[in-house]
């Protein structure tokens, strides 16, 4: 647990990177905020499976720049492991397309 | 997953009714493809995906469009079972009793309608979900506390509703006042509400006749559209009293050195005794302990007990209010536990503001198996006495053993009452272990029959055993809520079967998985 907290806290700079979004990914980082924070940011009950699953790497969905749309509206819809489902009351088709475009969202490259 | 209708409908008189509910909401708030389907099933059931799926769900935006929905379910005979935010994990999720009933999901209607801290309440909608609850207590600096469920990602409202609690208390004990829709449309407000521009709604319970509040709580009388809750102002000081019990037998003293110190509000909330179990269940996987496919045995426990550094039952015990009626307190606890034991219990102070905000943390424990994970909750209710506490521990955790599952249980004492809130977890692709499963799900309800003891809530597939268990006078009380059913819902349109009320339109599913 230790552990897994210092390698978030050693991410965290990424994270303050100012990045130049477009409005669609703005919108989505809202919907992400709003409906996939809660489990999937620091220290979320998300974040902790996908560490031990995959590897701390891996663990912070915001950071990945493997996702693939189809994966992202995959599990929303269907769940993973122990996630549950969301609907499209909850996540409707719009917002889904706005998240998908902010955590597939091209990124700078990363510094070496 | 595939369409199961409603039951007496065809296809075509359901797409007709569809159709009218899309020219209520809007086309894109009635769901009804294969995959909106699949996001309505309670993922973590013991039984099968079929028994509980929904045709469809329908999302109103306003009073005005549950009631247009209200007039052409009835129109069309189409069941609509209403879920705030329907995240009733363990219990079943987002899904209805019955398969084909269309869910009506309140998730749109989501204002927080008022907030006062100096009378102490909030009113809100459905859709508003802990964490938004949080938010804005945060953000505008309100000093009330919230109860907050273990898992707090579902709606304030709804968890109200289902009588859901923490230690704070039985959440539905709070609420002060409802607007209700009733089936045939029409929109009442409860208690001192029910008088136009009534001031006192929030504040004063009943009004005038008989109190209506509790008949919608675990019912299915009405479509609940605001909900008036109170809100306890934030404490100077709190004090945490870090209980860890080396020894199952504990829970006896425990309970007894409590229980009296709880009845005289020297305690601030429930006392929870929990096992060592939900300190692994959340930050670990079952095979980094135990491989066998029986119970964990007493030699791991030693060591999960030992790694995870908690005692056999544990829980923090709190104390809140004013700091020098804390510190008083304190001492009289401290006092009264001695008298049990020798052991030294570690003392935290605080400020009474600092109430931990909602998380989702402990949904991680339904991965236990690895794997796709299910988990159920089993809750009987019973007497705080400190002999039956610990013969119920017993029999229950033989139990666990019997069907070779892993026991996990919390005691939830309330100086009168204790809440045995068991939890069960379970791979969700092992067909032979959720067999076990029910096996002991079954059990348990008996058991607890034979005690004398009911469940306080419980799973969709278990409502109508646990209705059965409450049989004084050939279950009079049941037949006493269908009658009522009848009169208010003669069509029988508002969740069919909820707590095993079953509408005399589909009495013949009662029973039917
Ligand atoms: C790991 C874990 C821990 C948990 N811990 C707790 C805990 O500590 N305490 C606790 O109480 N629960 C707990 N739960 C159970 C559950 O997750 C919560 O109770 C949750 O708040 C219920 O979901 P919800 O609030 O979204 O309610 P919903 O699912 O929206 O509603 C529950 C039910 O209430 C009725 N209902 C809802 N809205 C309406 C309405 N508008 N009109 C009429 N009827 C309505 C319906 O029958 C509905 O099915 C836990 C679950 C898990 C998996």
């Amino acid at each position: 647990m230790k552990q897994l907290l210092v390698l978030l806290a050693l991410a965290m700079p990424a994270l303050g990177l100012a990045e130049d979004l477009s409005a669609s990914q703005l919108a989505g980082q809202k919907v992400f905020a709003h409906r996939c924070g809660m489990c999937h940011r620091e220290g979320g009950t998300g974040t902790f499976v996908l560490a031990r699953r995959l590897g701390a790497a891996q663990s912070l969905l915001e950071q990945r720049t493997d996702l693939q749309p189809e994966t992202i509206r995959y599990v929303v819809r269907w769940g993973l492991t122990n996630m549950p489902r969301l609907s499209r009351v909850e996540v409707p088709d719009p917002d889904m397309n706005q998240l998908v475009a902010y955590l597939t969202r091209p990124r700078p490259a990363a510094a070496p | 997953m595939k369409l199961i209708l409603p039951p007496g409908v065809s296809r075509a008189r359901f797409e007709q009714a569809l159709k009218a509910f899309a020219s209520v909401v809007g086309p894109e708030w009635v769901l009804a493809t294969d995959e909106d389907r699949e996001t309505y099933l309670d993922v973590y059931s013991p039984g099968r995906d079929t028994s509980h799926a929904a045709s469809a769900a329908v999302a109103p935006a306003s009073v005005e469009q549950v009631q247009a929905l209200l007039k052409i379910a009835n129109e069309f005979r189409i069941p609509l079972w209403p879920i705030s935010r329907g995240k009733n994990f363990g219990y079943g999720g987002a899904a209805p009793r019955m398969a084909g009933t269309v869910m009506l999901d309140m998730g749109r209607m989501n204002r927080i309608i008022e907030v006062n801290d100096k009378l102490g309440y909030c009113i809100l909608e459905p859709g508003v979900g802990f964490f938004d609850l949080w938010e804005h207590l945060k953000s505008n600096k309100i000093a009330l506390q919230l109860g907050i469920p273990g898992n707090g990602w579902g709606s304030v409202v709804g968890n109200a509703l289902e009588r859901g609690f923490s230690p704070a208390g039985d959440h539905s004990n709070n609420i002060c006042g409802l607007e209700i829709v009733l089936p045939n449309g029409e929109v009442v407000r409860t208690g001192m509400g029910a008088m136009g521009d009534g001031k006192a709604w929030p504040l004063f319970k009943h009004g005038f006749g008989p109190s209506w509040d509790q008949m919608v709580v675990q019912g299915n009388l009405a479509i609940v559209t605001k909900l008036c809750l109170w809100m306890k102002p934030a404490d100077e000081a709190a004090i945490s009293i870090e209980i860890k019990l080396p020894k199952p037998s504990d829970l006896q003293w425990c309970v007894e050195a409590l229980a009296p110190l709880r009845l005289q509000g020297v305690i601030d909330g429930l006392v929870r005794l929990t096992s060592y179990q939900a300190s692994a269940t959340v930050p670990t996987l079952r095979n980094q302990w135990y491989q066998g496919s029986d119970s964990i045995p007493d030699d791991v426990i030693a060591q999960m007990m030992q790694r995870m550094n908690v005692g056999w039952w544990n829980g923090p015990l709190r104390l809140a209010g004013f700091s020098d009626v804390c510190e008083a307190n304190l001492k009289r606890v401290l006092e009264r536990l001695a008298k049990f034991t020798k052991q030294e219990f570690p003392v935290t102070r605080m400020r009474g503001d600092a109430q931990p905000g909602p998380t989702t943390y402990p949904l991680q424990m339904v991965n236990w198996y690895g794997g796709r994970g299910g988990h159920i909750g089993y809750s009987p209710v019973m007497p705080a006495d400190p002999k039956l506490v610990q013969e119920q521990f017993e029999r229950t955790r033989r139990r666990y053993q019997q069907f070779g599952l892993d026991y996990s249980g919390t005691f939830y004492i309330d100086g009168r009452a204790a809440t045995n809130v068991n939890l069960i977890l379970y791979s969700k692709d092992d067909e032979e272990q959720k067999q076990r499963v029910r096996q002991l799900f079954e059990a348990l309800i008996k058991d607890a029959r034979e005690q004398g003891y009911g469940e306080y809530r419980t799973h969709l597939s278990y409502m109508d055993n646990v209705a059965a268990s409450y049989d004084f006078n050939r279950n009079a009380l049941l037949k006493l809520n269908e009658r009522v059913k009848d009169a208010i819902d003669p069509n029988g349109i508002i969740a069919p079967g909820r707590n095993g009320i079953w509408p005399k339109a589909y009495r013949a599913h009662r029973g039917v998985l």
